[in-house]
């Protein structure tokens, strides 16, 4: 199994700015997200984020929902209104569905409810800061090694030889392609693969993997879709 | 609704059916009880009429037997004047001159029919039939030309010169007298039930339509909502309906209140918990990176992050049943289709249920549900998880939906040991509430989780064999029509 490197995981120089009052939180993402290899700004109220958001230097805007001065969804509502279009990740206690709609319809662009571990939150964040440049999701043909996904006939092709798929299992082979080199967890796949906004008990997203891995794999070629631990998926590390 | 619709009979004859009227009838009655009777104001209307009903049949009752008293009396009065002037006449003009003036009296008809009967027996003048009684009053029936019977109330007396002279007049007038005045009564019965119940109507459909207002905003309170209140009037007197209203919206204020406190403690707890434990959870991440050197740590670490991270899903359920039960945790209602629903939840336990072994059929077809997706497909996720726990591995799960009189209807059968049916409600009990022993994996509130979202949506949750096994279903309510399917998006 290839190992996983953290310090892959953003591009040289890209941006996060880290709305949070609560200084311990603000020092465990920071760390993180600096050895995931990001830049890592932090503001501790709602104005001074605010202020240092509006500047539009950020590639990345994690915003604490509870904040001094101002709440972190006028923050984001003020934000938008001021034509920044930052992705925002809300990063927060509240973790109803009602908050959560809230924050999405707030101007969010993701919610991660406390307590998260740091590799969902550096998988999300990573998420969003390649999202508005990603050229992948406009290409009609995804290539990792010798796999490769036609994205007009639904088909996947391994050295040439055609793999058959079921449509779930397509949609997640699709999905880890657009994401490429970048690590996916299981909470984003169960949103973004299967819909699902609720935490099934049992461990469906890893049957399918499994299920998937054993189509792809099975000329005993190197495994393409490696298991990161504690974190979750990554198909072609960089 | 046609009661008496003749139909063909084998012979081809038109005749009634009975059976059919009677079965009519019953729904008829059936409908009455539910649609009327069921209303205080139309039973209180009800008594109100039988009351009129009894008391004008009373006092009917006692009319014509006074009305006939008093008509007997005055007959018998002009009765017994025609006889005592005939009297007088015979004294005058004597014994041969009688039957001139009887017959001339009978001719010109003065209400009265006469008998006079000469001392040999023979009959010297008048209509009337013989009278039995010599003397005295009588009561005699004849038949006219034109054949009517006519009864005739009689006074007979023997004259001094041996015979006999009877005067009788036609009781028909005091009958045409009685029948008007049952007919009257009759009327004016009608009339009083029929004043007696529009005045109910008129009185207590302003009183059903304030009811109904109460008992609407009850039903909006058990679907969740807690905003509802009733009207009140101001200004006018106020009375016991209003009165309701109030107590109702003073109810309602307080439970507001109460479940708006709920609610804030368990933001609170949410917050205050959710905190501690992520700076747990970072100093963990922190120990697992400096422990990358030493596996038998990095084991523990990774040991106490699982447990963490059951804390908190457990944690999550707890919030989540919470935010569903009071309604918060439901986003708009859309009309989807269950089946498509169901589709997505079942193709994602498809590999976990075939990996333990089991046959998973799913059988769906369109079954539109009004609702939210997202707490649909927890409901199924938990049903299938419930069966993946409580049956063991190899045994075949089915999940069906199906339209049912418009209504979306969700079963998930097991092939399994299933429950006896008098463990049934035991187990429904263990939907309706936490399970105080939640052995095993997970929190225990997978069910409770499923009988919130079916309360949510107004769906019955009911268990069945399924011979053999588990059948639990859900039944949604029809969604409302004028709402079409939209489009269910991934």
């Amino acid at each position: 199994m290839t190992a996983y490197e953290p310090g892959r995981g953003a591009a040289s120089s890209q941006r996060v700015l880290l709305i949070e009052d609560e200084a311990e939180t603000t020092a465990h993402v920071s760390e993180s997200l600096r050895e995931a290899g990001w830049i890592v700004d932090a503001a501790v109220d709602g104005e001074d984020g605010l202020e240092r958001a509006s500047r539009g230097e950020h590639d990345v805007i994690i915003v604490d929902r509870m904040l001094p001065r101002r709440d972190g969804l006028s923050l984001v509502g003020e934000l938008r209104a001021r034509r920044v279009q930052t992705p925002v990740l809300f990063l927060t206690a509240m973790g109803s569905i009602a908050d959560r709609v809230a924050g999405l319809e707030g101007g969010g662009d993701d919610y991660l409810v406390k307590p998260f571990s740091s590799a969902e939150l550096a998988a999300r964040v990573g998420a969003l800061a390649r999202r508005p440049a990603a050229p992948a999701y406009e290409r009609t043909s995804l290539q990792v090694d010798d796999l490769e996904v036609d994205r007009l006939s639904r088909t996947v092709t391994r050295a040439g030889r055609r793999i058959e798929v079921l449509p779930l299992e397509y949609k997640l082979l699709e999905f880890l392609m657009l994401n490429a080199g970048r690590v996916v967890t299981r909470a984003m796949l169960l949103e973004k693969v299967w819909g699902f906004h609720f935490d099934p008990r049992t461990n469906i997203v890893e049957t399918h993997i499994s299920r998937l891995r054993a189509k792809i794999d099975q000329d005993g070629g190197p495994p393409l879709i490696v298991t990161v631990r504690g974190a979750g998926y990554v198909v072609g590390a960089v | 609704m046609a009661l008496l619709l003749p139909v063909l009979d084998d012979a081809g004859r038109r005749r009634i059916d009975f059976a059919a009227v009677v079965r009519r009838l019953a729904a008829l009655r059936a409908w009455l009880a539910s649609r009327l009777v069921a209303r205080t104001g139309v039973r209180l209307a009800l008594v109100q009429a039988v009351a009129v009903i009894i008391a004008f049949a009373v006092a009917g009752g006692v009319a014509q037997v006074a009305v006939r008293l008093i008509d007997q009396r005055a007959v018998q009065e002009r009765v017994l004047g025609e006889a005592v002037s005939l009297q007088d006449e015979f004294v005058i003009k004597g014994s041969d001159h009688l039957p001139y003036t009887v017959n001339k009296r009978s001719r010109l008809w003065r209400g009265f029919e006469y008998r006079l009967v000469g001392p040999d027996g023979t009959l010297r003048a008048g209509r009337l039939p013989p009278v039995p009684a010599a003397e005295g009053w009588s009561k005699v029936r004849d038949r006219n030309a034109d054949g009517r019977s006519r009864e005739f109330l009689v006074y007979s007396e023997p004259l001094p010169d041996g015979s006999q002279m009877s005067v009788g007049q036609d009781l028909a007038s005091e009958a045409r007298q009685l029948a008007a005045v049952r007919r009257t009564l009759a009327l004016c019965g009608v009339l009083g039930v029929a004043l007696c119940l529009l005045a109910s109507y008129a009185f207590a459909r302003g009183v059903w339509r304030r009811v109904a207002a109460v008992v609407a905003a009850a039903h909006q309170v058990s679907l969740g909502r807690l905003d509802v209140r009733v009207a009140v009037r101001s200004g006018a007197p106020r009375d016991d309906v209003d009165e309701l209203g109030g107590a109702f919206n003073v109810m309602l204020e307080e439970i507001g209140a109460l479940v708006g406190q709920v609610r804030q403690v368990s933001t609170d707890i949410a917050h205050d918990l959710r905190t501690p434990l992520t700076r747990v959870r970072q100093r963990l991440d922190r120990l697992r990176r400096a422990s990358s050197g030493n596996p038998e740590l990095l084991a523990s670490v990774e040991r106490i992050d699982a447990d963490i991270e059951e804390i908190l899903r457990t944690f999550d359920s707890m919030l989540r049943l919470a935010e569903i039960e009071n309604g918060r945790g439901m986003a708009g209602p859309v009309v989807a289709d269950l089946a498509d629903i169901a589709s997505q939840v079942g193709e994602a336990y498809r590999p976990d249920l075939e990996a333990e072994g089991r046959r998973f059929d799913l059988r769906l077809s369109p079954a539109p549900v009004a609702g939210d997706t997202q707490l649909l497909a927890q409901a199924i996720s938990n049903l299938l998880e419930n069966v993946m726990r409580h049956t063991p591995a190899g045994t075949p799960v089915r999940l069906t939906v199906e339209a049912r009189d418009g209504a979306a209807a969700l079963r998930v059968e097991d092939g399994g040991e299933g429950i006896a049916p008098k463990d049934h409600d035991v187990v429904l009990q263990r939907f309706r509430r936490l399970d105080p022993s939640r052995s095993g994996p997970g929190s225990g509130l997978g069910l409770p989780i499923i009988a919130a979202i079916a309360r949510r949506h107004g769906a019955t949750l009911g268990l069945g064999d399924a011979g053999p096994g588990l059948r639990v279903e859900l039944v949604f309510p029809a969604p409302p029509r004028a709402a079409s399917p939209r489009p269910e998006g991934a």
